[in-house]
């Protein structure tokens, strides 16, 4: 027997021999990354690798993903789309755009998008958010992964133009690598720090967690304008 | 206020009502197009949380939130699909070749051991190897089959080697067609390096060779990028293993760059190396600049490298004194 919980909305722990998390296949039958499809009374489920993806992590890291069936997402940093695939799983009638500045990147984001409708891949620099203003409308949350020294910069200037005042902004903060020396703890309120900056208090800082053991070095971080 | 969207040019009031509008046909293509130019622009954008659907659908270019929806779809992909063949320019092309001959060059040498090993225990004293060897195989197969003119005949003849049995003289010899093959390749691929180089970055070709000049873009990841590096960036390119190390446990920098392959520096005396590796660097710099900003080829640039070599060169004829001889082994200066 498999049994489905549903732990947000658009988000399930499916369990099938062990705990897997997942959200419904919005191109049923596709797999993206090597994920699993698994069938239950006539949904398909694709399974969601929190160590592929940082929003994954954040999830079983008990964020709140502020996400619904018709949210408009800004996602920077969508590379070849692992994560962004889920996100379109879940805003199954929103959607999202998909920002990514690597050409090599943005190939296999074309394929994905062609293949989701609810996807629009935008081939240009976050760092620049006026390249794209003439595309995008105001959105529920952007999602940020672009593990860049400018990330906080680029995370208040994209919410700057495109949030909504009832929106959130959901981070994926990469740490200067934490080496043996460093204190992990001391690293990450160095990266908070650098948010608060950036913020200008325009934005307040709900959660903020480290992703561990998914992923090193990296923090979650849920923040919403004020 | 006048404001620049994918499907045309609004004037907007106060509180963002659509005063008046100029819309774009709906062809997939030209609109892709025109929002590429918008993105390059970046003029007249639309007020931060300003509803770009609500005013598609209020200026009536779509009428419903669906149909702005799946023409955003199509004009996005198609735009990005636009953008993404631009993006495979001449030195895009120009690095996957190196990078291919990089593999190349791994699996031949992969390869060529084997073989060397293998036919070892036929052959010993053949004194052959990598392609020779990989040719002498394939012409031969056993030692036997060697015919009376050729130079290693007695020494196949006296051979301490086991006899090579048909099935393994089979393996063999194909075995060294395919290795004959990739050398084959590689030389085809160092060719069009060649070529390509002549014609898209014709001055760096001039000063570094067509093979340095490749692997310097190839390392940058673009002609661009290399024409931005500054002079202290392209003197270290490729030795990024002691530059993180010198980095991470302050190791003295590192001068041994790819560049020290080049005749100018690996022929010159040790002592004035660094010197002449700050030259080329610099000159290589305004060759990349020059060729990605204008293309025009500039022939005094190897002219006024070679004066500057050898005013170096005459400069420091002997290498420089020791400064104590105390046993004492003398401290490392490090490097700004
Ligand atoms: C860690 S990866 C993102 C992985 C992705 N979020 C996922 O989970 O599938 C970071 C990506 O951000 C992109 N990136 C970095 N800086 C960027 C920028 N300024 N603008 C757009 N994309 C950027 C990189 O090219 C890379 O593909």
């Amino acid at each position: 027997m498999t049994e489905v919980k549903n732990l947000s909305e658009g988000i399930f722990e499916v369990v099938k021999d062990k705990k897997q998390l997942a959200t419904k296949n919005l191109d049923p039958g596709k797999l993206v990354y090597g994920e699993k499809l698994i069938p239950v009374e006539g949904v398909e489920y694709r399974t969601w690798d929190p160590r592929r993806s940082k929003l994954g992590a954040m999830v079983l890291k008990k964020f709140n993903i502020p996400l619904k069936e018709d949210s408009k997402v800004l996602y920077l940093g969508a590379a070849s789309g692992t994560t962004v695939s889920h996100v379109s799983d879940i805003v199954s009638e929103g959607a999202v755009y998909a920002v990514e500045f690597a050409p090599r990147s943005m190939r296999d984001l074309i394929g994905l998008a062609s293949r989701r409708k609810n996807v629009h891949p935008i081939l240009a620099d976050a760092g620049k958010p006026d390249s794209y203003a003439h595309i995008v409308e105001p959105v529920d949350l952007i999602f940020q992964d672009v593990a860049q020294p400018n990330q906080a910069q680029i995370a208040a200037r994209n919410a700057a133009s495109y949030l909504k005042r009832d929106g959130y902004l959901l981070l994926s903060i990469k740490a200067r690598s934490i080496d043996t020396v460093a204190n992990p703890k001391e690293v990450f309120k160095e990266e908070i720090k650098k948010l608060e900056q950036a913020f200008e208090s325009k934005f307040e800082i709900l959660n903020a967690k480290d992703l561990m053991p998914y992923h090193e070095d990296h923090m979650g971080i849920l923040a919403k304008p004020i | 206020m006048k404001i620049n969207t994918w499907f045309g040019v609004l004037g907007i009031g106060r509180t963002g009502e659509v005063l008046e509008s100029e819309l774009f046909s709906k062809d997939i293509r030209e609109l892709a197009r025109r929002s590429i130019a918008l993105q390059e622009n970046m003029q007249d954008i639309p007020p931060a949380g300003f509803d770009l659907k609500a005013a598609a659908i209020e200026c009536r270019f779509v009428e419903s939130s669906a149909e702005y929806y799946s023409l955003l779809h199509e004009v996005t992909l198609e735009a990005a699909k636009l953008q993404v063949s631009g993006a495979l320019t001449p030195d895009q092309r120009i690095i996957q070749a190196v990078e291919a001959l990089d593999d190349i060059n791994e699996t031949t040498n992969s390869l060529s051991e084997r073989l060397f090993e293998w036919y070892g225990g036929y052959f010993p004293e053949s004194g052959l190897n990598g392609e020779a060897l990989a040719l002498f195989i394939a012409k031969y197969g056993s030692r036997e089959n060697i015919g009376s003119e050729d130079p290693l005949y007695s020494k196949a003849r006296n051979s301490m080697g086991a006899k090579l049995e048909a099935a393994d003289e089979i393996l063999l010899k194909s075995f060294s067609e395919s290795v004959c093959s990739l050398y084959e390749r590689k030389r085809q691929i160092e060719a069009y390096i060649q070529d390509s180089m002549g014609s898209i970055a014709p001055n760096l070709n001039l000063i570094a060779g067509p093979m340095l000049g490749a692997r310097l873009i190839s390392i940058a990841g673009s002609l661009e990028k290399l024409a931005n590096f500054p002079s202290s960036t392209i003197q270290v390119i490729g030795a990024s293993r002691a530059l993180f190390k010198h980095l991470r446990a302050r190791a003295p920098s590192p001068k041994h760059g790819i560049i020290y392959s080049h005749p100018l520096i690996n022929t010159a005396p040790w002592w004035v190396r660094g010197k002449i590796a700050r030259a080329l660097a610099a000159k290589l710099s305004l060759a990349a600049r020059i060729d990605f900003y204008s293309g025009e080829k500039d022939a005094s640039l190897v002219e006024k490298l070679e004066t500057k070599v050898q005013q170096i060169r005459a400069s420091n004829p002997k290498p420089p004194q020791k400064k104590q001889d105390s046993g004492v082994k003398p401290k490392k200066k490090r490097r700004k």
